[in-house]
């Protein structure tokens, strides 16, 4: 049998190091994300609010704050609470560190960030 | 009594050694003085010759800045945080006020497992931000920089001046009151050359230099030279020769 055009583009597309296609399934699965993971990836040590980080990534806290969220709860960022203030750090899990290193060095790979773009487009339909 | 050295050729000798210990040190400049170069300095000569490590904590420029820009001058500051020897905070005055007042934050953390020594804060300008009112703002970083004591940090902070060459415009921060020393980076114009001036207007409990030194930013740091000899007024940013102010002042009179 002859696989149809949708089912060899996602074999294709799935021909990722498994563990960071999850990552990106999971856990890097819009575009806000990503530049969050690559903005925390080259400035590590950050720890602000949403407010802040979204001032640094560029970007409308009302847009960063859910994104934020999502990333905490799965675990890719911290949040702690600062006298009321809710503060979020890139996770210092070190899965996570080494992931997040792993992805961005990935990214410098142009077939895999057509891969990755094609995950989070089919995951935000 | 021991010193803090900076580590830069001329100052320690400015400041009659180093810092003190778990003292506030604030530097103040016009933009591309070499406020956040000397400050980079002090913690990287912490680690690679005095064996202490540092933290920088940094309000505006990303880490990645750092890591660049001190990277021009040989200084690999990602191998040092791989070693757990250094570590750049990028955050804001509200959640590091908040933080360094709270039990188990993140400087205090950070300071204990490192084993931290010095704390570059660049600048401190941006606690400017957190209040209009000067009583506030003075106690703001009154508590702040007793925060960083607590933790036996040396801390090195940098206040941004409006003025490129004369005298800044008077502002409410009355952060230079307290602080333990106080270093003024200037502009001054000889000749139609841009040179960079370092005086040392206080240090709190010691001596230091009272002259007005030359300094320059090579490709390995700060290297401060010998004082402007034969010239006056260089605080004003257009020094004269001391021939002509003597001839003005009792020659053509």
């Amino acid at each position: 049998m002859v696989a149809n055009g949708d089912d060899f583009t996602t074999r294709l597309m799935n021909d990722m190091d498994p563990a960071l296609l999850d990552f990106v399934k999971a856990k890097v699965n819009s575009f806000i994300k990503w530049d969050l993971v690559r903005f925390f990836y080259e400035n590590p040590h950050t720890a602000d609010t949403v407010e802040n980080i979204a001032k640094y990534a560029g970007r409308n806290a009302a847009a960063v704050k859910p994104e934020l969220e999502e990333m905490a709860e799965s675990g890719v960022m911290e949040k702690r609470d600062v006298e009321g203030i809710q503060i979020y750090s890139l996770a210092e899990n070190e899965h996570i560190r080494e992931l997040v290193d792993r992805f961005i060095l990935a990214c410098e790979d142009r077939h895999f960030r057509v891969k990755a773009v094609y995950h989070i487009i089919r995951g935000m339909r | 009594m021991d010193r803090v050295q900076t580590g830069i050729k001329g100052l320690d000798e400015m400041l009659s050694g180093g810092f003190l210990p778990q003292t506030a040190n604030l530097v103040e400049g016009a933009p591309g003085t070499g406020k956040s170069t000397l400050g980079m300095q002090f913690i990287y000569n912490g680690i690679t010759q005095f064996d202490e490590p540092g933290l920088i904590i940094t309000f505006e420029e990303f880490p990645q800045q750092y890591y660049h820009d001190a990277a021009e001058f040989g200084w690999d500051f990602g191998k040092l945080e791989k070693e757990g020897q250094l570590k750049v905070i990028m955050t804001s005055p509200e959640v590091t006020r908040l933080d360094v007042e709270s039990v188990g934050g993140m400087i205090e953390t950070a300071a204990a497992e490192m084993g931290a020594r010095r704390v570059l804060v660049d600048s401190i300008t941006q606690f400017e931000r957190l209040t209009q009112d000067p009583v506030e703002l003075r106690s703001l970083e009154y508590g702040f920089i007793n925060g960083l004591k607590r933790e036996g940090l040396t801390s090195l902070l940098t206040r941004e001046s409006a003025a490129l060459l004369g005298e800044a415009p008077e502002r409410d921060s009355s952060i230079a009151f307290v602080v333990d020393s106080y270093l003024l980076l200037r502009y001054v114009e000889i000749e139609s050359t841009i040179r960079k001036a370092v005086l040392v207007l206080k240090t709190r409990g010691s001596d230091h230099a009272k002259d007005i030194r030359q300094f320059e930013i090579t490709d390995q740091g700060i290297e401060v030279r010998s004082k402007f000899e034969g010239r006056e007024g260089i605080m004003s940013g257009n020094p004269r020769r001391m021939a002509d102010s003597f001839v003005e002042a009792f020659v053509k009179r």
